[in-house]
């Protein structure tokens, strides 16, 4: 188990834009381990996409980038120049939201994977197309050989994401990054998807970070999940911990704001106030303090660090939810009505 | 039983666009020019039909700033009345351009069907034809008037106009809040001023003023053929006509060359203007 | 699926809205036709929420467009006090309107980028003001105010505020003209996660403030069960399950209901997880499948499925399937 595929200390991410810089990662950490699946979860704007994107060097030139990825004892950022073109897709690969990003239309199937096939291994024509065949198969695309000749557009959306999980696992990468592979299809078809990737994962000891805004998927499929907001980690832990065991707030408010499948119709939510933080220009205190209930004045003035047990779970709060610290600010919060941010809290939201 | 459940705070600085020095400075040039334009007639300069204002064919100095013609006439009041027809040539034009094509074409993005075939075999009619025949037929069978002439560019801008704002509109028209205003009973005239205009108006404004440099250049090339503003009257197609013969253009440059430049820069800052207005009013309609 | 049949319409004082077979066809090239909505029919009761839950392409959000008539209507009615909606043509048609409104599913694109907040809001009173009466701005900003929009923020523009804030603009909107019925077609399935509750939480107060009776049209079986007080199952143009909320949940007897529910990331647990994996491409709407259109994916097909259309029946109490072969489930709780 001990065995560390990848390793992310303290990356950052900005963006200078007309309107200021966009701090999208604020020292991003995580380790991976061989044969894992990490659950990344968080909102659009929380930096998870730019996490992967990152890792997989797809950041456009524009983007300043600090911090150490280690890949398989490597420094990812130091790869040399001409390692690079076979470096991304062969054992780091990404599969997008949408397939038809990463399809050319006016290709046939077969021929765009047996392609990479050509490019990175230098397999033969006959070869290569032979190759896509097989990959077809083995990500369940029905009668394969039929397929490699038809063109993305005849395909479903569902076969279209099988054809890209092929194309992705042509070079036999040992870390796929999947960046929300299943919002665009149906819930019939995401559960085939996320059933592919963990039979392959399994069949193949690969590791992978599954990027979701579904807490559902990352907590159906994923060992670890991570949760990010506002371009940081604030929590993380195996999967049951976190869901059972939320310390950070964000996490807590999150599970109680969504509709579950199991409560009666018209059970009332509790919604989270507010909407996620801009990431220009961000003031020093904790990004979600002005949404948070438990928020107390050292949460305006310094930015919590990850606490908690480290490689166990981690969580950056300074009054982690379901401990005697955080309901003490809670309690103290709802004695005044009202949270040293601002954040006016009702009597029922103190019912824990 | 409910009062604010919060209350969403909207960013307070809102960043600010400019449009930058460079499109003031077009915008100025093209004040200059039609300040002039208006107050030739008052400005203490020689009226441009005197022969013999000066020597002929003199280079430019303080009493003729652009030199004289051929027949000693000032290239400068020349100019400065030239600018009174080109402009108003320029601006006719593009007004029947926008009020007719635009408004054919929104009507054709809107109503779709058969409308919008009858009204597009009009566009496509009207840009197959080519349009120096057209030109020659119009200025031919009618006088060569100014309204003549600004009438026949008018023509000729419809088609481009009105493309852009069927366009424009048949995007506009698939968006939401057409349907909502639908929903809530609003009539196809008042979707189509109240939603739709607004937005179509943007590019149709920065088109109107590239299309106005483009009438202008226009008017030009009439002239060479002869098919410009009849009579006395001057424009600066026709001030550069007179100074284009190739001696002149030897010996004598300042006579083509000072309404040459005058319309280059004018017809530059059309175009410059028109591009940043565009931007400017261009919203990122992205959520924060 | 494939179910027709009038069986689910209540014979009830209070229906507000009684769709009866409806069908929806848009042409496609030539000589063929989508068939998005194939012969549904229900209706939905004063103050009630109806939910249409389905996958893509299942013709839920037809259904909600064309009772709102935002597309034509190939047969069927739809019954609105003593009025078919669906042949109601040019004035008779926008005096209906505003009994009807709608929330779309893209915040953003549902409001107008050049007008500002304060004229989108009242855009339905200023339709309206000659006979409705004059309308005052107070009424915009007690809307506002309703909604969770600070009324300082009226003369901003749409695109300077976040998609859940277009949204509460999108509602307040459709509130202006006193609605009777509110049809919200995925209303929150643009937004992040922490902020739909909030739009969700919002139109169950807007509901009970302004005695509404809700159309909530979503893919989203956890939603749709939150809101809903009946759920209508879609699939390929066609209901296959109609019952109130927690007894569909609770007792899906159709095949692809509990497909449904077993599909989803965290399934219920009235179903089998193995209940979910359905095979198979979801056939082509332009050429539906004959009897049962679920039947080419369907684990319980026999002959009958697909020579003959399944009728919906009562499977007790509020609760009606169309299917040859229903689960049976365990009827105590």
């Amino acid at each position: 188990m001990a065995d560390t595929q990848l390793s992310v200390t303290d990356l950052q991410v900005r963006f200078p834009t007309d309107r200021g810089v966009v701090e999208a990662l604020n020292g991003v950490s995580f380790d991976l381990e061989k044969g894992q699946m990490l659950g990344i979860v968080g909102e659009s704007g929380s930096g998870k996409s730019v996490t992967a994107k990152t890792l997989m060097n797809l950041l456009p030139r524009t983007a300043e980038i600090d911090g150490e990825v280690i890949f398989e004892g490597e420094d990812v950022r130091a790869v040399a120049r001409e390692r690079r073109k076979h470096f991304w897709g062969v054992k780091m690969t990404m599969v997008f939201q949408d397939p038809m990003t990463s399809l050319n239309p006016v290709k046939r199937c077969g021929e765009q994977i047996a392609e990479t096939l050509r490019y990175h291994l230098g397999h033969g024509r006959k070869m290569a197309l032979r190759g896509a065949t097989d990959l077809l198969g083995q990500v369940g695309v029905p009668e394969p050989a039929k397929r490699v000749h038809q063109y993305p557009h005849e395909l479903s959306g569902g076969l279209r994401q099988r054809v890209v999980i092929a194309m992705a696992l042509a070079c036999e990468p040992s870390l796929l990054i999947a960046d929300e592979p299943t919002t665009a299809v149906d819930v019939t078809v995401q559960k085939h998807i996320l059933d592919l990737l963990d039979r392959l994962r399994r069949e193949r000891e690969m590791s992978m970070i599954l990027i979701t805004h579904d807490l559902g998927v990352a907590r159906g499929r994923c060992d670890d999940v991570a949760v990010m907001y506002a371009g940081r980690i604030v929590e993380r832990s195996a999967t049951e911990t976190l869901f059972n065991e939320s310390r950070h707030p964000y996490t807590d408010a999150l599970l109680r704001s969504i509709p579950h499948i199991d409560q009666p119709s018209h059970t009332r939510l509790d919604p989270i106030p507010g909407r996620p933080p801009e990431m220009i220009n961000p003031p020093v205190r904790c990004a979600y303090a002005p949404r948070c209930r438990h928020a107390r004045e050292d949460c305006l003035t310094s930015i919590p660090t990850m606490g908690g047990v480290t490689g166990v779970h981690e969580f950056a709060c300074h009054h982690p939810a379901n401990t005697d610290r955080g309901d003490a600010a809670l309690a103290a919060n709802v004695a005044v009505g009202v949270t040293p941010a601002g954040l006016h809290l009702t009597a029922g939201a103190g019912s824990e | 039983m409910t009062e604010i459940i919060e209350t969403p705070q909207v960013p307070e600085v809102v960043p600010k666009k400019v449009l930058g020095v460079a499109f003031w400075v077009a915008i100025g040039w093209l004040f200059i020019v039609s300040l002039i334009a208006l107050l030739a007639p008052v400005l203490p300069i020689d009226d441009p039909g005197e022969i013999g204002a000066g020597g002929p064919r003199e280079g430019p100095s303080w009493a003729n700033w652009f030199g004289t013609d051929a027949l000693g006439r000032d290239v400068f009041s020349r100019t400065a009345w030239g600018a009174r027809i080109s402009l108003v040539v320029g601006l006719l034009a593009i007004t029947l351009g926008i009020v007719v094509g635009g408004s054919l074409g929104m009507i054709a993005g809107f109503f779709r069907g058969w409308i919008d075939h009858v009204i597009s075999f009009v566009f496509f009619t009207l840009l197959s034809f080519p349009a120096l025949v057209l030109a020659l037929l119009i200025t031919a069978t009618f006088d060569r008037s100014l309204r003549t002439v600004s009438l026949t560019l008018g023509v000729l801008a419809i088609a481009p106009v009105g493309r852009l704002a069927r366009a424009s509109t048949l995007v506009f028209a698939e968006r939401e809040f057409v349907q909502a205003a639908r929903v809530l009973g609003a009539k196809s005239r008042r979707i189509i001023v109240k939603e739709l205009l607004p937005n179509v108006l943007i590019p149709m404004g920065a088109l109107s003023l590239l299309g106005m440099g483009i009438a202008i250049v226009a008017e030009g090339g009439l002239a060479f053929l002869g098919l410009s503003v009849e009579g006395d009257a001057i424009s600066w197609g026709k001030s550069i006509v007179d100074g284009s013969q190739s001696r002149d253009l030897q010996n004598n440059p300042n006579v083509a060359m000072f309404p040459i430049g005058v319309m280059f820069l004018t017809v530059l800052s059309l175009n410059f203007a028109g591009d940043r207005v565009r931007e400017y009013f261009d919203v990122k309609e992205s959520a924060f | 699926m494939a179910g027709t049949g009038r069986a689910p319409l209540r014979d009830r004082p209070d229906i507000l809205v009684r769709v009866e077979d409806l069908t929806v066809e848009f042409p496609v090239g030539r000589h063929e036709v989508v068939h998005a909505v194939s012969g549904i029919s229900f209706d939905v009761a004063e103050g009630e929420t109806l939910g249409i839950v389905g996958e893509s392409g299942c013709g839920k959000s037809t259904v909600a467009r064309s009772i709102i008539r935002l597309n034509t209507i190939k047969s069927g009615h739809v019954i609105y006090h003593d009025k078919d909606l669906a042949t109601l043509e040019g004035e008779d048609l926008r005096r209906v309107r505003p009994d009807l409104q709608m929330i779309f599913q893209d915040p953003i694109s549902s409001l107008n980028p050049r007008r500002r907040v304060r004229a989108v809001i009242s855009e339905g009173l200023s339709i309206w003001g000659d006979d409705k009466g004059v309308w005052s701005q107070d009424r915009i900003e007690e809307l506002m105010v309703a909604v969770g929009i600070d009324p300082e923020f009226g003369e901003r523009r749409a695109h300077q505020f976040s998609g859940g804030q277009c949204q509460r603009i999108g509602i307040a909107r459709a509130l202006a003209l006193d609605p009777k019925v509110l049809i919200c077609d995925e209303p929150v399935s643009a937004l992040d996660v922490s902020v739909q509750a909030q739009i969700l939480n919002l139109l169950e107060e807007m509901k009970s403030r302004y005695g509404l009776t809700l159309m909530f049209i979503s893919h989203d079986l956890s939603v749709v069960k939150n809101v809903s007080d009946r759920i209508i199952v879609m699939y390929l143009g066609k209901a296959c399950e109609i019952g109130t909320a927690d007894e569909l949940y609770e007792r899906p007897r159709h095949p692809y209901t509990r497909a449904l529910l077993a599909s989803i990331p965290e399934p219920a647990t009235t179903v089998d997880v193995a209940e979910g994996n359905i095979t198979g491409e979801l056939p082509s709407p332009i050429n539906p499948p004959r009897g049962c259109r679920f039947h080419t994916r369907c684990q319980h097909v026999t002959d009958i499925c697909r020579a003959e259309e399944p009728q919906m029946v009562a499977v007790g109490g509020d609760h009606f399937v169309a299917c040859h072969h229903p689960v049976e489930v365990a009827l105590a709780l």
